[in-house]
């Protein structure tokens, strides 16, 4: 499964892309200024909070299962040292918490990606971002979510291909390189047919944006986002 | 009108002894209006010629003019006059749902929203479709994807309407189906320009057939003309097919 935008009608469904923008980036702002425990812990509730609201759940969260052997290995290599103790659980701890702090990161993206369509997210970005910066990073986004699902769908059809004729006996290592050698041919090949199919279709880095429009549930959502921001000032200060 | 004047596509390295001749010296012309089927087996030339058409390939030699403008001179107006869908919709569908989807090229063009909504509910609407704007893609089936692949060409509100094995991985509902919005598009008055190695869906419906063999015109002749030649060429055809008409009975009809 990838982690795509859902259409719904859930209460982040309705918001203004802008508005989440501005919980996320307030959202991180706060992450990186509050990491202790206490504080983290407090920023979990809103991350499942901003979840739910985009009727997501675990399995939103599952997807991003690749990043968490890293994520739960980074303390255990934080904390090893070359010689006697041989391990400092004060700096495991700290970079465990760290760790944590993204993992509140992706759950409150997943909650974004979910429910924001992503020429929505085009059209924030260019609003937000004037001129040809806006444009790039609004086309940028467009293709980004456009090309990984179908490059994730590719891998795992190369994946299914070679267990399909016996390959999963094969050790891990062989396994690995045969779907990242398939994997590399599909991806050009793949970026070539989605580049002559955005060809074929006429596309333009100034289209028609979809309408965006601020509606009363907005407010609370800017609200948060301020506070959120405000509050990693004020403890930064 | 699509006119293709003495056009040569080849592939490779450029050097004359790797290149291959996938087009070679092929001139017709498309009437506004026509159901033209282009025939041939596979590596005949059919797809890279009628990607000509929009631009998607560049001749080496000759010209393409679509309503008579060099197709090189103007890629936009090619390729809002020419729709195409191609022969894995899933190369062609960019966004997450359907009405995303069919939305995009009108987006690309700069349209007004009210002009967008208005092609999108009628496009979809054309491949009977309306309603299902908020559907996921993923969710789709392989004949519903390719009428959604149409509806994002339609949405184009193009002169000339090229499907490039349209019929490919289709379950024979899906194959009707098919065969019924392109018989809607031809009383509509578009072109309808089918690549295909399998002329058994589309025969009936057509006004001409040009087959390749080799990137060169083998046959270019009215379908009863044509027939008995096309299985020389590899090509597909209705048993029984000569004198008969026989894609104009669909199943979906009374």
């Amino acid at each position: 499964m990838t982690l795509s935008y859902a259409p719904g009608d859930s209460l982040a469904h309705r918001l203004d892309p802008r508005s989440k923008l501005l919980v996320q980036a307030g959202f991180a702002a706060a992450a990186y200024a509050y990491t202790t425990p206490r504080g983290l812990a407090a920023l979990t509730l809103l991350a499942v909070a901003c979840l739910s609201f985009a009727e997501g759940g675990p399995r939103d969260v599952w997807t991003y299962r690749f990043a968490f052997p890293v994520l739960a290995l980074a303390p255990l290599v934080a904390g090893a040292t070359l010689g006697a103790p041989w391990f400092r659980p004060e700096r495991a701890a700290a970079t465990g918490l760290a760790s944590y702090r993204v993992l509140l990161i992706l759950v409150v993206a997943a909650g974004y990606v979910r429910s924001t369509p992503v020429r929505e997210s085009r059209a924030a970005l260019q609003r937000t971002v004037p001129g040809r910066a806006g444009q790039f990073l609004g086309v940028g986004v467009a293709l980004v979510f456009r090309f990984l699902p179908l490059l994730k769908r590719d891998l795992l059809t190369a994946r299914e291909a070679i267990r399909a004729r016996g390959g999963g006996a094969l050790p891990v290592r062989d396994r690995m390189r045969l779907v990242a050698v398939a994997g590399v041919n599909r991806a050009f090949g793949r970026a070539d047919r989605l580049g002559t199919a955005l060809n074929a279709r006429c596309f333009a880095w100034n289209p028609t944006l979809p309408r965006l429009a601020f509606g009363r549930g907005d407010a609370v959502a800017l609200a948060v986002g301020c506070g959120l921001l405000a509050a990693a000032v004020v403890r930064a200060l | 009108m699509i006119d293709v004047n003495g056009v040569t596509c080849r592939y490779g390295d450029g050097s004359d002894d790797g290149a291959v001749t996938a087009v070679d010296d092929v001139s017709l012309s498309v009437p506004d209006g026509e159901f033209l089927v282009v025939a041939g087996a596979n590596g005949s030339g059919k797809t890279t010629l009628v990607r000509t058409f929009n631009g998607l390939a560049t001749p080496d030699a000759g010209t393409v003019a679509v309503n008579g403008t060099p197709v090189a001179d103007d890629l936009v107006a090619a390729r809002t006059a020419v729709g195409m869908v191609f022969q894995d919709p899933r190369d062609q569908l960019v966004a997450a749902t359907v009405g995303a989807d069919v939305a995009f090229g009108p987006e690309n063009l700069g349209l007004a929203h009210e002009e967008i909504d208005r092609r999108v509910a009628a496009a979809l609407d054309a491949v009977n479709m309306a309603g299902r704007g908020e559907d996921r893609i993923a969710s789709l089936s392989g004949g519903e994807r390719e009428r959604v692949a149409i509806a994002g060409a339609l949405a184009m509100e193009p002169d000339h309407l090229v499907l490039d094995e349209p019929f490919t991985g289709l379950d024979e509902p899906a194959r009707r189906s098919v065969v019924d919005r392109l018989r809607e598009r031809r009383r509509a008055g578009t072109s309808v320009i089918v690549v295909t190695h399998d002329l058994r869906d589309v025969l009936g419906l057509a006004d001409r057939v040009v087959g390749l063999a080799d990137g060169r015109v083998a046959v270019d002749a009215a379908p009863e003309a044509a027939v008995g030649d096309l299985p020389g060429l590899d090509v597909r055809v209705p048993a029984g097919a000569a004198g008969t008409r026989a894609g104009e009975t669909s199943a979906s009809d009374p």
